[in-house]
């Protein structure tokens, strides 16, 4: 009977805390990215353009002042574009990079950001200064939102381009399906502990890999 | 045993089972995380959360579509419909700290499947409401930005949280009295002196009938100190007050709007279209209720039998059950901190 009871309180411990553990999203992001090299061949930041879903555009532009109505020049969106900018500090601007396997620093945004509005999508352009430019043989970068409120995807005909890069191979991985083996390794973690060797959101992750000589 | 109580027990150990069975498929998807596939991608076979998650997803997107047509044409409303109700139940399935909190409500008061059915309905209407006011009033009527809802939200979370972990000491204080009462060492044997003591005390007094009552007031211990500030015992929290009683986690979980229903309100303003989001709004309210109390009713299932199981056995069966709730009211402490200190982020306007 003890048994019975404490197999109650796994359920009911499962239950509590499992449910939360993954959000779900509500913001639809497509999005270019474009990795700035200098002449020396270091890169130095990563530039992003992200086009929000047609309802969070709605969303995010309700309320503003516009001269011409359901039409936003980029002045007039520069306050939004502002607090985006600012909001996205918190989440690291779900952006993660490492070069030859090293954590690289990425600082806020460089002042030129700005949103634009066409066909009633919203367009966040920002750049993304690496801390201090370097050469890597392999740079990683990784673009994802740990709790999946936003689901990014890379454009399909655009995704990634590098500006002014020495003659690197650039390889763009979509989120992929997990290998067997580390299916098996998953599975192997007592279900009552928490993962903490793989995040849940990274599997979503969409990779960027530049393998420079 | 009796053929009646077999039938009892191997109707709890049915309802244990599908619970477990149900638990087991959220785990195995839970220690699978490549199920959860992108939106667009078909599930993997088997993994329960990643087919929620990805029928969500095709719902919540394929509204903006309806909402677009119903401006074009008017034709999509019963459609749009349809699909706010889907996306609301699927939605519940999901994430979201609303039938976790429900749900450990019910195991720690012991409330019945048919409060916890009421319960689930009016913290949903009470989410659609809320999301549909704070557009309504902000959107509609003051011409707010996304911004200003946004920071509305934010305040309404910190209340909602604050009230979750209300709830939850509340009950913890209550339940884990009971627990402690029940574990004193021979708690049994105390009692009876307390009876000895109490009717020397008041030799053929009327009072001697509530001489437990009382003796516990007067000894100032862990039992009496719950006993006396919160007046009702255990057994009596479940009496006729339960609705009102219920009311602080009706409203502690449908205070908080889904961040969903606020942007789908507003892209049907943004349409002309603000009454189609409200209807949409509360249809989904109603889909959210059904899983919400589909779940809240295996918890208190699942609460029955443990409770039919402590009967079979007094004095520990007591305790286990009495843990039990502690460890609910743990547990609803617990996401209220968690959710309150941005520990455990349940859906967050971002960027706005």
């Amino acid at each position: 009977m003890t048994a019975a009871i404490r197999v109650l309180f796994f359920a009911l411990f499962s239950l509590a805390v499992i449910s939360p553990a993954r959000a779900h999203p509500h913001v639809w992001v497509t999005m270019k990215t474009e990795l700035v090299y200098a002449t020396d061949g270091s890169v130095t930041g990563v530039r992003h353009h992200w086009a929000f879903d047609d309802m969070f555009s709605a969303f995010a532009t309700q309320g503003l002042e516009s001269k011409e109505k359901g039409k936003f020049t980029r002045e007039e969106l520069m306050p939004l574009a502002k607090v985006n900018v600012e909001s996205l500090k918190e989440y690291d601007y779900f952006t993660y990079a490492t070069a030859d396997g090293k954590k690289v620093a990425l600082t806020d945004p460089s002042p030129e950001y700005w949103l634009d509005y066409n066909d009633s999508v919203l367009t966040l352009n920002f750049t993304l200064p690496l801390k201090t430019p370097v050469k890597a043989k392999e740079l990683r970068i990784e673009i994802y939102d740990p709790t999946i409120f936003v689901d990014f995807a890379f454009d399909k005909a655009a995704p990634v381009q590098l500006v002014g890069a020495p003659a690197c191979k650039l390889d763009v991985q979509l989120p992929r399906e997990m290998t067997f083996a580390e299916g098996k390794k998953l599975s192997e973690i007592p279900a009552d502990q928490p993962n903490t060797t793989m995040a849940w959101g990274a599997q979503f992750a969409n990779k960027i890999l530049v393998h420079c000589p | 045993m009796t053929s009646v109580h077999r039938f009892g027990v191997a109707r709890g150990a049915l309802l244990l089972l599908c619970t477990l069975l149900l638990l087991g498929a959220v785990d195995l998807a839970l220690a699978q995380p490549f199920g959860m596939t992108r939106p667009q991608a078909a599930p993997e076979v088997g993994s329960f959360v990643g087919w929620i998650l990805a029928k969500q997803s095709e719902f919540y997107r394929m509204m903006s579509g309806t909402i677009r047509a119903a401006k074009a044409d008017g034709s999509a409303d019963y459609t749009l419909l349809g699909i706010s109700f889907l996306y609301g139940v699927f939605h519940a399935a999901g994430p979201g700290h609303g039938k976790a909190v429900i749900s450990s409500y019910l195991v720690a008061n012991d409330e019945t499947w048919r409060r916890g059915i009421v319960l689930s309905f009016a913290s949903a209407i009470l989410q659609a409401f809320t999301a549909i006011a704070i557009v309504a009033v902000a959107a509609v009527l003051l011409g707010a930005t996304a911004k200003a809802m946004g920071d509305t939200v934010r305040v309404i979370e910190i209340v909602s949280y604050a009230l979750i972990i209300a709830i939850g000491l509340r009950l913890l204080w209550v339940k884990g009295g009971a627990l402690l009462a029940l574990l004193r060492p021979g708690a049994h044997e105390h009692h009876y002196r307390h009876h000895d003591h109490v009717h020397d005390h008041h030799h053929g007094d009327r009072h001697h009938g509530h001489g437990h009552a009382h003796d516990h007031h007067d000894h100032g211990d862990e039992a009496s100190a719950w006993g006396h500030a919160h007046g009702p015992e255990p057994r009596e929290l479940t009496g006729r007050h339960w609705l009102r009683r219920g009311l602080s986690a009706i409203v502690a979980v449908g205070l908080r709007p889904c961040s969903g229903a606020i942007i789908v309100l507003v892209f049907a303003l943004a349409q002309g279209l603000f009454w189609i989001g409200v209807a949409s709004t509360f249809v989904m309210g109603l889909g959210t209720a059904i899983t919400v109390a589909v779940i809240a009713t295996i918890a208190v299932g699942a609460r029955g039998l443990a409770g039919r199981l402590a009967k079979a056995k007094p004095g520990a069966g007591m305790i286990a059950v009495r843990a039990l709730e502690t460890a609910a009211a743990m547990v609803i402490v617990a996401f209220g901190v968690l959710l309150l200190t941005g520990y455990m982020v349940s859906e967050r306007l971002i960027g706005v």
